[in-house]
């Protein structure tokens, strides 16, 4: 956190009011986080209050016309830039977090919960306003730590092992973009990330292994289904709906800047898009398909880079819903569901968000998807549209599932659905050009291939993945062949 | 300055296969730390590409100084490191218990479902 306690007071005072806030903005969770301690008894108010503060701060920055751009101290220091694309960010970080504190409200968990869920949102926070490497490691590295205590925040020994592979996964993956970032810096003598132009090929190919492992992308992910899905329901929406995001704004923000990135970033935003959904389809584990469906959908925010905010927003959202939603179903296996029928109330709170990720209208998914479709490059055309098709199919194993049970939620469920299904409609708002006869009919049309596929096919075939590539040595081995195939990359 | 960089590679390469090749968690902790001695090794390698000198103003005249930068950056880096280890050592006393190998295909099979 070196990067917080660079700035002196007397650049504070020079500073024009609205890049006060945003230092104050940004070094406020890590406060709260320590006071929380020493308040413990004010720890769901305090948390709750700075994930507020994140959303406002977020909806005032969406109104900026142009890009606000920091330098603290000098050259060497820290740069930050906040743009529509990091408030977009922003904004799903501070909704999801308030709807899992919401969420944890009445569950009797301790306030070192609290205080990790409070520092990994200011560090996710960090992640989206910073333009240069060094602040990003220490930032992403935070992030490491703290959904590292909140994972194994139940102590069982699962939950350590889960931890400690994310742990190790990552800081792994951390020390090679350590070495790319070098490389930057002495091409440019500075490490902000306009560097990355300059810098040799290597650089990109070290860089890029760190944040592909760190947002959970295309081969380079497969740690991320086992960690999402073990880990407790509140931390899962966390970890899916927010902290993969901080491995893919960095790419999104490179592709903008450099041109040279974006075909890259292109590329494996299709790739993660099929992986993923090769893999979702077929899961009969329900928090392991949405695992997998996150793997998913990262990459539709990263084949369009120019749209991606809205595309994280909705995905935050929905994937943080659909979450916390699992958590309460009787059981994780979908074949015993369809046995089991639910409470019909959490039916619809589970369809309305499958209904939204499948991009149907009247959800601000619908408006993410056609915005996305709109951006794409022709040779990503196929590709995504197989993706979409492989959602609706994989959705559809939540829709059909049986309903007018018996069962109760747990107590701070509804209100969390309230914010991020509220959030979900009320975004529509942010591109309600969408909605057009041309625009409608093609979702609807992907929906019912989607599900009649899953009646015809899907639903009969019981094929199960080897587990394989994601044992603890192959995700350290597949790092090694990810960067021979960037390599390869970056030299053609 | 070649077998130099060159030595430094290689310490990053031997950490890497050995966090791959290595059976026991402990051990592979270990290679992890020696991965990021290669990482630090190479800050410090290219911060002197400029001087040896310590970057301290001094009275004297046309000195070269070794680059702050990275050395600074690199600080950052080390603490970050160490403080992601002791993490790590805490599981993996706690793991311990149930599992004195410590063998990670074995724990990897009691734990996946």
């Amino acid at each position: 956190m070196t990067f917080l306690t660079s700035f002196s007071p007397s650049d504070l005072s020079l500073a024009l009011p609205f890049e006060s806030l945003t230092i104050i903005w940004i070094a406020l969770p890590f406060f709260v986080a320590f006071s929380i301690y020493l308040l413990p008894r004010l720890d769901r108010i305090l948390t709750l209050g700075v994930t507020l503060l994140s959303g406002l701060y977020a909806l005032v920055t969406a109104l900026q016309a142009n890009p606000l751009n920091l330098a603290l101290t000098d050259s060497f220091g820290v740069t930050l830039q906040i743009d529509g694309t990091s408030s977009a960010f922003i904004l799903t970080n501070a909704l999801v977090t308030a709807a899992v504190i919401l969420y944890c409200w009445r569950q009797n968990k301790g306030s070192f919960f609290y205080t990790q869920a409070i520092a990994l949102h200011g560090s996710v926070n960090a992640v989206f306003i910073c333009a240069d490497f060094i602040s990003l490691y220490v930032a992403l590295e935070v992030i490491s730590v703290a959904a590292f205590l909140l994972i194994t925040y139940p102590r069982s020994d699962r939950s350590l092992w889960v931890g400690l592979r994310y742990l190790f996964v990552s800081n792994v993956a951390m020390l090679f973009y350590l070495m790319g970032a070098l490389l930057v810096y002495q091409a440019n003598r500075s490490f902000a990330f306009e560097g990355l132009e300059q810098a040799p090929i290597e650089a990109l190919a070290f860089i890029f292994l760190g944040l592909l492992t760190k947002g959970g992308i295309f081969v380079s992910g497969l740690w991320l289904p086992l960690t999402h899905s073990e880990s407790e329901a509140p931390v899962s929406a966390l970890l899916s709906g927010v902290v993969v995001k901080t491995g893919i704004f960095p790419l999104v923000r490179l592709a903008l800047m450099i041109p040279e990135v974006d075909p890259f970033v292109r590329f494996f935003g299709v790739s993660t898009a099929l992986l993923g959904v090769g893999y979702a389809m077929f899961e009969k584990d329900t928090k392991r398909m949405l695992a997998f469906h996150t793997v998913s959908q990262l990459g539709f925010i990263l084949a369009a880079p120019e749209v991606g905010g809205f595309y994280a927003l909705t995905h935050g959202l929905v994937k943080a819903a659909l979450f916390l939603g699992a958590g309460n179903l009787p059981s994780r296996n979908f074949k015993q569901l369809q046995q089991q029928p639910m409470a019909t109330p959490l039916w619809i709170a589970l369809a309305i968000a499958s209904f939204s990720i499948s991009g149907f209208p009247l959800l601000s998914g619908f408006g993410a998807k056609v915005l996305t479709m709109k951006n794409l490059l022709p040779w990503q055309v196929i590709g995504m549209n197989i993706a979409a098709l492989g959602t609706a199919i994989s959705f559809a194993k939540f829709i059909f599932l049986p309903k007018g049970g018996q069962g109760t939620t747990k107590p701070g469920f509804w209100p969390a659905m309230v914010i991020l299904l509220g959030g979900l409609v009320l975004a529509n708002g942010f591109y309600y050009e969408a909605y057009s006869l041309k625009n409608i009919v093609k979702p609807l049309l992907t929906i019912a291939l989607g599900w009649l596929i899953y009646w015809g096919v899907i639903r009969r075939l019981s094929i199960k993945f080897p587990r394989l590539l994601e044992q603890f040595d192959h995700l350290i081995g597949v790092m090694s062949l990810m960067l021979t195939f960037l390599f390869w990359m970056v030299m053609t | 300055m070649i077998i130099l960089e060159s030595f430094v590679f290689a310490t990053v390469l031997i950490g890497f296969f050995g966090i791959v090749f290595k059976r026991n968690l402990m051990m592979k902790i270990i290679s992890m730390d020696v991965m990021s001695t290669g990482v630090i090794a190479f800050y410090v390698f290219v911060a002197s590409r400029s001087g040896l000198f310590t970057p301290i103003l001094s009275e004297r005249e046309g000195v070269a100084y070794a680059d702050p930068v990275p050395q600074a950056v690199i600080l950052t880096a080390i603490v970050i490191g160490f403080s992601i280890q002791a993490l790590m050592l805490i599981a993996v006393m706690k793991l311990a218990r149930n599992n004195p190998t410590l063998e990670t295909d074995e724990i990897e099979r009691s734990q996946t479902p």
